[in-house]
């Protein structure tokens, strides 16, 4: 057994000095990774810091073009939220989608967003709409935010408090689940926005989730699952395990995105 | 699990190789390295801190450099312990060749991960143990060319 130190802070600024003065603290969302990492004693921190006792962490609205979902938002919330439901029904979708009901019910927009697990769904979102990640101290567009697998630009003593989605004319998520665990072993999320189409893609990638430039200019032009035929990813920059080949990933990659292209609303 | 890869550097192929064997330098390149601690010319004790989104193990363990072929190529083995996390040990032939000024480097490696870390871990050891090869040698090219 190992002590940890829990700490529910009231305000952000609490849970940050909670922290930066803790030696080894992490932050704790909904628990749906870093809990099981916990219990196999893969990571022993001295001090957790509990969000969910911040009032207004969870809250969802949307003004002027932008859908604002805070960090502390479940899985379960911004899937059934009418609000997320209208502006951005494939991230609604998306939420809905993410891993299974237990997992849906506790884990959280800010805690997958900051993880950055190379399969999660939610990256491809954030990357695919160009949203902007915030945090107590300043604001991170998501082409600058996602650092390549489990790393992002977020300092030490940094919290995310809420993720701003540009609201697209249009967007779609597709992805393949692993049947085991249903992390995405594929998932292209596409959005046609002011600035033209956005293409990300994860669970494929090595350095996790990433933009896929070729496809992009495609769908600019037209888009229309038509528009991808010959526009493919890469099989190098591809993972590669028991669950399928770096090949088998990049093929799929090109599926999943006309499929996205199709559902997209 | 098997790992290659080439690097070019700019710098004479006796400085690389002094580098190579340089536990100070190591210590630089290894990623996550706290302590590395020469016990003769070719044994060194070795802690590592290893950080992958949430898991954070402490290995330690030995490392031993084989075959000498000075200065052209050598081994390069460990293994490591960490605690519950599990194991890993894995080697690297590391060889060295002239071009013009420049050393070009090639590696080949394998690891193996044992313990808990493989069992949860099995969908991203090879992305990471790939990850912590490219920062190695990317670590080792600024050092040496610095």
């Amino acid at each position: 057994m190992y002590q940890t130190k829990y700490h529910k802070p009231a305000s952000v600024d609490e849970a940050v000095a909670a922290l930066s003065s803790a030696e080894d603290g992490k932050v704790l969302g909904g628990g749906q990774t870093l809990l099981p990492t916990m219990k196999q004693h893969l990571a022993a921190p001295t001090d957790l810091v509990d969000l969910r006792g911040i009032a207004g962490m969870d809250a969802i609205s949307a003004a002027d073009g932008v859908l604002t979902i805070g960090a502390g938002a479940r899985h379960a919330d911004v899937a059934a939220s009418a609000t997320v439901r209208e502006a951005i029904p494939a991230l609604a979708c998306l939420a809905g989608g993410i891993g299974d009901p237990a997992v849906r019910s506790m884990g959280t927009i800010g805690g997958s967003v900051a993880n950055n697990d190379p399969a999660a769904d939610y990256p491809a979102a954030v990357l695919g709409l160009g949203a902007t990640v915030v945090t107590n101290s300043r604001e991170i567009a998501a082409d600058d935010f996602f650092e390549g697998m489990f790393s992002t630009a977020l300092g030490e003593d940094e919290i995310i408090t809420a993720i701003k989605f540009p609201i697209p004319s249009s967007a779609g998520y597709t992805k393949f689940p692993n049947p085991a665990s249903r992390y995405a072993m594929v998932g292209v999320f596409v959005a046609q926005t002011g600035g033209g189409a956005r293409v990300a893609v994860t669970g494929a990638g090595q350095d996790g989730v990433f933009r896929a430039e070729m496809m992009e200019n495609a769908l600019s032009s037209s888009f229309e699952a038509g528009a991808l035929d010959g526009a493919t990813v890469d099989s190098r920059g591809m993972l590669s395990d028991i669950h399928g080949t770096a090949e088998y990933r990049a093929h799929l990659v090109s599926v999943m995105a006309k499929r996205a292209v199709d559902s997209a609303v | 699990m098997d790992l290659s890869g080439q690097y070019r550097i700019p710098a004479d192929v006796a400085t690389v190789w002094a580098a190579l064997n340089n536990a100070e330098v190591l210590a630089q390149c290894i990623p996550g390295c706290e302590e590395l601690e020469k016990d003769s010319d070719t044994e060194m004790t070795a802690k590592v801190a290893l950080k992958i989104g949430p898991v954070k193990a402490r290995f330690s363990g030995r490392v031993e450099l084989q075959d000498l072929n000075p200065p052209y190529s050598y081994s390069i083995v460990g293994e490591g312990k960490g605690g519950v996390a599990g194991f890993a040990k894995g080697g690297a032939d590391v060889t060295l060749t002239e071009d013009g000024a420049e050393t070009v480097l090639d590696y080949t490696a394998n690891a193996q991960v044992g313990g808990k870390l493989a069992q949860l871990g099995s969908r991203l050891v090879k992305s990471t143990s790939a990850k912590l090869a490219d920062q190695f040698f990317d670590n080792f090219s600024k050092a040496v060319a610095g």
